[in-house]
Formats: structure tokens, sequence, C-alpha cells
């Protein structure tokens, strides 16, 4: 515990304050209907760079940093000019032109250089696992500078404007992408960017309110997905990304409770679940009816989940043939992985493997790999094989709960059908409205 | 004569002399699993009257290039086509092979076998026997060149022990699993990869475990190649006192490393350096 509180605090610090200025740009972004323009002028600024690297700049200099903002500030001219263009075709199309020929732009490059294709991914991935108080101590200083002229002329920077003031909104956006992109990658700033920020606007109307709403669900949100990478052993940047997603989707699915009519929610929610779950039912059915022996997403993941399950429709045979496999498929995995760790630790302890031991221990590995493989194999016809033969009646045993689940109105369709089917429809009826 | 890699074009080179006119596809520091073939690159399969490449998995992409270029001889199978893998001991073997398979499904092993200059013994005879095929008046001039070599090659491997010597078994942390075959060669110890996956930026619990392996065993000694991230390198070496060594995984990686021989030489170098006044 001690250990990953040790280990994930900086970065904690670091998504703090991408929170912190990212989710006020956010709110600005949406507002103007610019959603991809962090993805345009990060890759402007890895154009710059990449300019600087070719004309033989060193990575982390000075001249590198000034190419990449004069880049930068280049594209918030541009970006400018095109909310005066933009009345009859959309900012976000132009947008997504500078993104494209500014990536495309730098491939054409790197291809001349080779050794900078390594440094263009590293302005554009990022790790904020590994970034600490070293960059703390750059951002917020820039960052204080950015809010606090944001601060000072809110009136001029918050609303489409002068060409000017839309120039200065796009550069000093610019100069914050840009070092938060080489610091968690585009993903993740896209994410703190928009994410939070969608939040606060479904939550509130009045800006300093979404500001606040952003500002603690992005937190949250960070803190939530750096223990989840921690613990479920992830990469740091997709684990917050994927974090940031489930933080939406929880928001969506409670936004219309909070907009008055409770039940009527709960009912339709109620009805939605229901329908998907009878649609995910009925779909299972018909794969195993008709491709019994392809996949069948539904059993495979109960199956995982409980394998007991596969005792319902195995015979004893099929049971005892697919339990061996399984065993004698990890044996030959841990035979391997023995192998491949004798010859390791043979490297340095004791008396070096010669090369024919080698040649031995690579053909045996070589014969593990196979073996396993041909277990597998069998594992998977057993279980085709037992699928085929109850297709018919799991399939209609499925439908069955398919109709049972989905809302149907079946009074109604009762209504509609000859007198003697009614005291059999009354029944069914009655059953779906105990449960 | 075309091969896929830089260092396969030091030992084609090594091999054929002044006879032949050697060029490599991958350009040297790029990272040749991931490399994107060119249509330049079919034009000079077109005019190719051999090919080698590294196989095991390691330039998947090659078998598309020569299926557009055309020409029986320089397919698979073919008198102009060399795997240089042939014949070579594999390490690490844990999948299944992805390549289309020739008979000899050699599995995904770990592909980085020309790191072991004794390996270069069957590269070299590979590319030896290709070149008689395809061309038999010179076979004696090829077989003078691929003795000497390997001559040179032999007393050059036993200096490189001599040097290594007292790194035997001294625990070094690398950014990817490219040097199994180096570190059986000269009994280095290899013991763990900021790596997990390529192109999965790691774990956290991965780098706190690699962390604690470091400071449990006393490593002192971190390794990347030249084109991989910087930044997540730094990161263990500052948290575990370690020291950052550049290593060149292919020839043209640093630029010292022309050719064969100087390849081995600035990794020797740089990791005795390193080790050095510690």
């Amino acid at each position: 515990m001690i250990e990953a509180i040790e280990f994930l605090w900086p970065p904690f610090l670091v998504a703090v304050c991408l929170v912190g200025i990212h989710v006020y740009f956010g709110i600005q972004v949406l507002a103007r209907n610019v959603i991809f323009v962090d993805l345009a002028l990060a890759q402007i600024a890895a154009l710059g760079a990449t300019v600087a690297f070719m004309l033989g700049h060193p990575a982390q200099s000075l001249a590198t940093y000034g190419y990449s903002l004069g880049f930068t500030l280049g594209a918030a001219l541009l970006l400018a000019f095109t909310r005066h263009w933009a009345k009859r075709v959309p900012q976000e199309a132009l947008i997504g032109v500078i993104y494209v020929v500014a990536a495309a732009a730098s491939i054409l490059l790197i291809d001349r250089a080779p050794q900078g294709a390594e440094h263009l991914k590293q302005i554009l991935t990022g790790n904020i696992l590994t970034s600490g108080l070293g960059e703390v101590a750059i951002i917020v200083p820039l960052y204080v500078g950015v809010g606090l002229v944001h601060f000072l002329l809110p009136s001029r920077l918050m609303h489409a404007g002068s060409l000017f003031w839309e120039f200065v909104f796009y550069s000093t956006f610019g100069l914050v992408v840009t070092s938060s992109v080489a610091l968690a990658g585009v993903l993740l700033v896209f994410s703190f960017l928009i994410i939070p920020a969608i939040i606060g606007v479904m939550f509130a109307s009045s800006p300093s309110k979404q500001l606040a709403i952003g500002w603690a669900a992005g937190t949250l949100t960070s803190a939530v997905g750096l223990a989840a990478s921690f613990v479920l052993d992830l990469p740091t940047g997709a684990a917050i990304v994927c974090t940031f997603g489930a933080a939406l989707a929880l928001a969506g699915a409670a936004y219309p409770f909070f907009r008055g009519g409770r039940l009527v929610t709960l009912g339709i929610a109620v009805r939605v679940a229901r329908w998907g779950c009878a649609a995910v039912i009925a779909g299972s059915a018909l794969q195993l009816a008709f491709a019994p022996r392809g996949d069948q997403p539904l059993m495979d993941m109960l199956e995982t989940v409980a394998p007991s399950l596969r005792s319902l429709y195995f015979t004893e045979v099929e049971a005892a043939t697919y339990r061996e496999s399984n065993e004698y498929a990890e044996r030959h995995r841990l035979a391997a992985e023995q192998l491949i760790e004798l010859e390791r630790r043979r490297r340095t302890q004791g008396e070096a493997l010669d090369d024919i031991e080698v040649r031995r221990i690579s053909s045996f590995m070589k014969s593990y790999v196979e073996m396993r493989k041909g277990e597998h194999f069998v594992m998977a016809e057993v279980r085709a094989r037992a699928r085929e033969r109850i297709r018919w009646p799991a399939s209609l045993s499925l439908v069955a709960l398919a109709l049972l689940i989905a809302p149907l109105p079946w009074r109604r369709l009762g209504a509609r059908l000859p007198h003697r089917f009614q005291p059999v429809l009354r029944a069914s009826q009655r059953s779906t409205v105990d449960r | 004569m075309i091969t896929t890699t830089t260092d396969l074009r030091s030992l084609t080179e090594m091999v054929g002399g002044d006879l032949l006119d050697v060029s490599n596809l991958v350009p040297a520091n790029f990272d040749a699993e991931e490399y994107q073939s060119k249509p330049q690159d079919v034009l000079r399969l077109r005019n190719a009257r051999l090919v080698v490449r590294v196989g095991l998995d390691y330039d998947l992409w090659f078998d598309r290039l020569l299926q557009a270029a055309g020409g029986r001889d320089i397919q698979r199978g073919g008198g102009g086509y060399v795997d240089a893998s042939y014949g070579v001991a594999a390490l690490e073997i844990r999948g299944v092979s992805l390549g289309t398979g020739d008979g000899h499904a050699h599995g995904s092993a770990n592909p980085h076998y020309w790191l072991d200059p004794r390996n270069a013994e069957l590269i070299t005879a590979n590319i030896f026997a290709a070149l008689a095929r395809i061309d038999p008046g010179n076979v004696k001039i090829y077989e003078a060149n691929r003795q000497a070599f390997l001559a040179r090659l032999d007393r050059k491997i036993t200096e490189w022990e001599t040097r290594l010597a007292p790194l035997k078994g001294m625990t070094i942390v690398a950014y990817h699993n490219s040097w199994p075959y180096f570190a059986r060669r000269f009994r280095l110890d290899f013991a763990g990869f900021l790596e997990i996956k390529p192109g999965v930026p790691p774990t956290p619990s991965h780098l706190a475990g690699i962390i604690q392996t470091m400071r449990k065993r006393g490593a002192h000694i971190v390794v990347r190649e030249s084109h991989e991230p910087d930044r997540d390198v730094a990161f263990v070496a500052q948290r575990t006192g370690a020291s950052v060594v550049v290593l060149a995984a292919t020839v043209g990686g640093l630029p010292a490393a022309r050719d064969y021989f100087s390849l081995f030489e600035t990794n020797v170098g740089a990791l005795i350096d390193a080790a050095g006044p510690k």
C-alpha cells in the first residue's frame, strides 16, 4: 500500500495540474465547438520539433522548443482565421485537415531521419507514470500564467471575438497542450480536456459551477484510474482514459435522474435493460442454433466466470477429456517455461550450456509449444461438439427466456388472438407480472 | 543483393567482399519490426538476385514485399532466398509462428540471434550457400572471404569474452528483450525488461517490481537502444541510482557501430565503461 502511494502520488499531482487547466479549456472548446483542436495543435508542435531535429538541434534544446512554439503560434493564427471563414465550412473540418497534414508531414520528415522517430513518438505519447515533481515545477508556473491571462480577460476570451483575441485564445491553448501532451500523451490529454468538461456542462449551467463539477470529477476519476492501473496491473495512461470513459457513462446514466420525473426515468431504464438482455439472449440463441461451432460470446463469458457451467451440457467423457487436456496444456506450458528459465540461469550460473545442449532445449521448447497447441485444439473440439449436440434444446430455451424477459405487451397481443388461446395467455401473463 | 537489416548487410558484405553490391531495406537505427515499406523497395527487390532476411517473425512485412516484387528466384524456396535464421538454436520459444510456414516451424522465438557473434558462423553459412547457388564461378573467393571473416571473428570473440569477464553475473536491466543471445555468449545476467509487450507502456506494478529487483540485487546498469524511449529508463535509473547505457542492437544503431565487428566493440566498450568505476 505504502509502495503504491509512493509510486503514484507524483503522477497524481501531475494529473491534478493537468485537470486544473484542461477542464477550463475543455468548457471553452465545447462552447466553440472545436473538439479536436488539441490534437491538431499537439501534432503541429510535434512537426515543429521534428523540423528542429532535422536541422540538427538536440531534442531538449531551447532551439527545438522555439521551433515547436513557432509552429504552434502559426497554427493558432491559422485557427483564428478559420473562425472567420467557418461560415460555410465547419471549423472542425479544417482542424481535422491541419491534424492530418501535420501528422503526414512529420512522417515524411522522419523518413529522412530515422533517429527522429523515437523523438516524435515521445512528443506525442508521453507517460504520466514516469512524470514527477520536475515536470510539476515547469508546468505549474506556465499554467498559472495562462490561467491568469484568462482570469483577467474573461469577457474578451470567453466568446468568439476579433481576430486578435481569437489568436490569444488559441496560442495560450497551444502553449498548454504542447507541454501537457509531451507529459501525458494525446489520448490522456484529450480525455482531461473533454470528459470532465462534458460532465460539468451536463450538470450545471453557470461557468463557475461547470468548472467546479469538472474539477471534482476529473480529480476523482484520475485517482480511481491511477489506483486501478496499479491494482489491476494495467498501463497507466490507457487505464486512466478508460476510467474517464466509464465516468462519462456513469454520469450519462445518472443524468436523467437529475432532470425530474425519477419514477418515469426508472421505468424507462428498466424497460431498456429488459429489452437489452432479451436481445443479447435471443442473439446468442440464434448464434448457437445456426453456428454452434463458432464463437459463443455469452456462453464463453459465463463459462469463464463459472467453469462448472460446462458440466450442465458435457457428458462425463467430454468433461474428463476437457479437464485432462487443460491439465496437459498447463503442464506443457510450465515445462517450456522451466526450460527457458533453465537456459536463462545457465547463462550466468554454473557451467555454460554448450551449443548442442541449447539446440536440444530449443527443440524441446518447440515440441512443448506444438503439444500445447494440440491440447488447446482438443479442448475447442470437445466443446464445439458438445454445443452442437445441445444446440436445438438450448437455443429454444434461450428464446423462451428472452421472451419472458422482454417487456412485451402480452395483454394487447392476447386480445387480438382467437378466443380459445386466451386461458393459456392469461397464465403466461400472470407469471410475467408476478416477476 | 538486398538484406532487410543492416546487420545482415554487413555479414553479406563480409562474405561477398568487393564482388557484391549489397543494400539494406530498413535504415540503420530504425525498429525493423515496425518498418513500413516504400514503393522504391519493390523496385529494388525486382532488380535483386539475392535477398537475406532475419526470419523468426522479426521481419514479417518482408513476405508481402516479396509478393509484390515477384521474381521466382527470390521467393521463399528460391535459389536467391536466404532466411538467415536457418539452423540457429532459437532461445525463449513461447508462441507459434505467425508467418507463412515453410516446414520448419521455428515458433515465435526471440529473434535477436545476430547478437551472439558465434551465430554469425551459421548466418554466413546460409548466405554463402545461396551465393554458391547463384554465382558458382566465384565460390572460391566467397569461401576465402568467409574463412578470413570467421578467423578474425574467432580472435575477436575471445578478446570480447576476456574483456567482459568481470561483468559475469552482474545484474542488468534492459528496456526491450533484445539481449538473450548476447547475454548467453558473454555470460551476462539480464534480469528484467521495462517493456512487457512492444508498444505497450510499462504498468506501475511492473515498474515497481523491476525497481525492487534492481535494489535487491544491486543492479546498476540499465540498457536501452538509441531508438527506445529514454524517459522510462531514466525514471528507473534515477530511482535506483543505476547508470543508463545506450547499446546498439543493430549495425548503425550508434554512430560508432559501423559494421558487425564495431557493433560488438561499441557494446562491449560501453558496458565496461558503465561497470568500471563502481
